[in-house]
């Protein structure tokens, strides 16, 4: 079975998230909390952590939907980005799903993809 | 940028700014103060481009703002936006504790020594070598995404000003 697919999702007030077999997890709404760690952050580590188990090639995380989040929550993306760039074992490809009409995933995901471009896919949807 | 007479940009002569509020610092009250900010500047302006770059400025000022204030009586916040008709101002006023002023003041000068999408890289690779501190993405997401200059101005009785100016 996918470890993938089993991740339990948190339960956030302004986001929904949705885990798709065998690779998929999509994210919409806002994320605007005081410490959006708090919702997120163990969510993050155990998709990675699954994606590892299940040898994934590639992640695809659909952030289209996500119409605007502070800078706490793009901490958590960096920090996954961060996991897959370190990841000793098997490593995986990290796709962002980004929206051209969503002006913090062009400015914001412009910029993670500096950081960590060899482990960074971006695809733009309108 | 040409302004019509009946816009609310016409007033801008007025000796009062677009926009004020005073409120007490709470963390509640930003979505709501941030949507508004969107409204506001899609309305009087008619770009999405500046509404978004609206929100980006308001939800990390007052973030910050609300973040690091004293829990006194006199903590109240104070947000205006101004506009001279080629430039727009967002100003957040807050009393922070003494011990935020002295880390505020030194990440809004290391941010200005390069220019912004340096800046926002740079915090990037920071928050990436340091995951157990906190962002500080935040100033340097204001000052990229958000198309603006940061300034601070320290006030009588302990309060600062942080000013964000870009174009329209």
């Amino acid at each position: 079975m996918s470890q993938f697919s089993a991740v339990q999702v948190p339960k956030a007030e302004t986001i929904a998230i949705q885990v798709t077999a065998p690779n998929q997890v999509k994210l919409s709404g806002t994320i605007t909390q005081k410490d959006p760690a708090n919702d997120l952050a163990g969510f993050f580590k155990a998709l990675h952590t699954a994606a590892v188990s299940d040898r994934l090639s590639e992640v695809r995380a659909d952030v289209s939907g996500l119409t605007f989040v502070n800078s706490s929550a793009i901490r958590l993306f960096v920090d996954w980005a961060t996991w897959v760039k370190n990841e000793r074992g098997h490593r995986y490809t990290l796709r962002f799903v980004t929206s051209r009409n969503v002006t913090w995933q062009k400015t914001s995901f412009m910029a993670l993809m500096s950081l960590a471009k060899e482990v960074l896919a971006i695809e733009h949807v309108t | 940028m040409e302004i019509a007479e009946n816009s609310p940009l016409s007033r801008k002569l007025a000796p009062y700014p677009l926009v004020f509020m005073r409120f007490r610092p709470a963390w509640a009250y930003i979505d709501g103060i941030r949507e508004f900010g969107r409204f506001f500047c899609q309305t009087t302006f008619g770009t999405q481009e500046l509404a978004d770059r609206a929100c980006v400025v308001l939800q990390e000022t007052l973030e910050n703002a609300v973040k690091y204030s004293s829990n006194t009586p006199d903590s109240e916040l104070e947000l205006s936006i101004e506009s001279d008709g080629a430039n727009i101002e967002f100003s957040v006023s807050s009393l922070p504790d003494a011990a935020h002023l002295d880390s505020l003041r030194e990440e809004l000068n290391g941010i200005q020594t390069l220019d912004p999408e340096q800046a926002y890289l740079a915090a990037f690779i920071r928050a990436s070598n340091e995951p157990e501190a906190s962002a500080r993405l935040g100033l340097a997401r204001i000052r990229y995404e958000g198309g603006v200059e940061l300034s601070m101005k320290e006030e009588t009785g302990g309060r600062i000003r942080i000013t964000a100016t870009g174009k329209l």
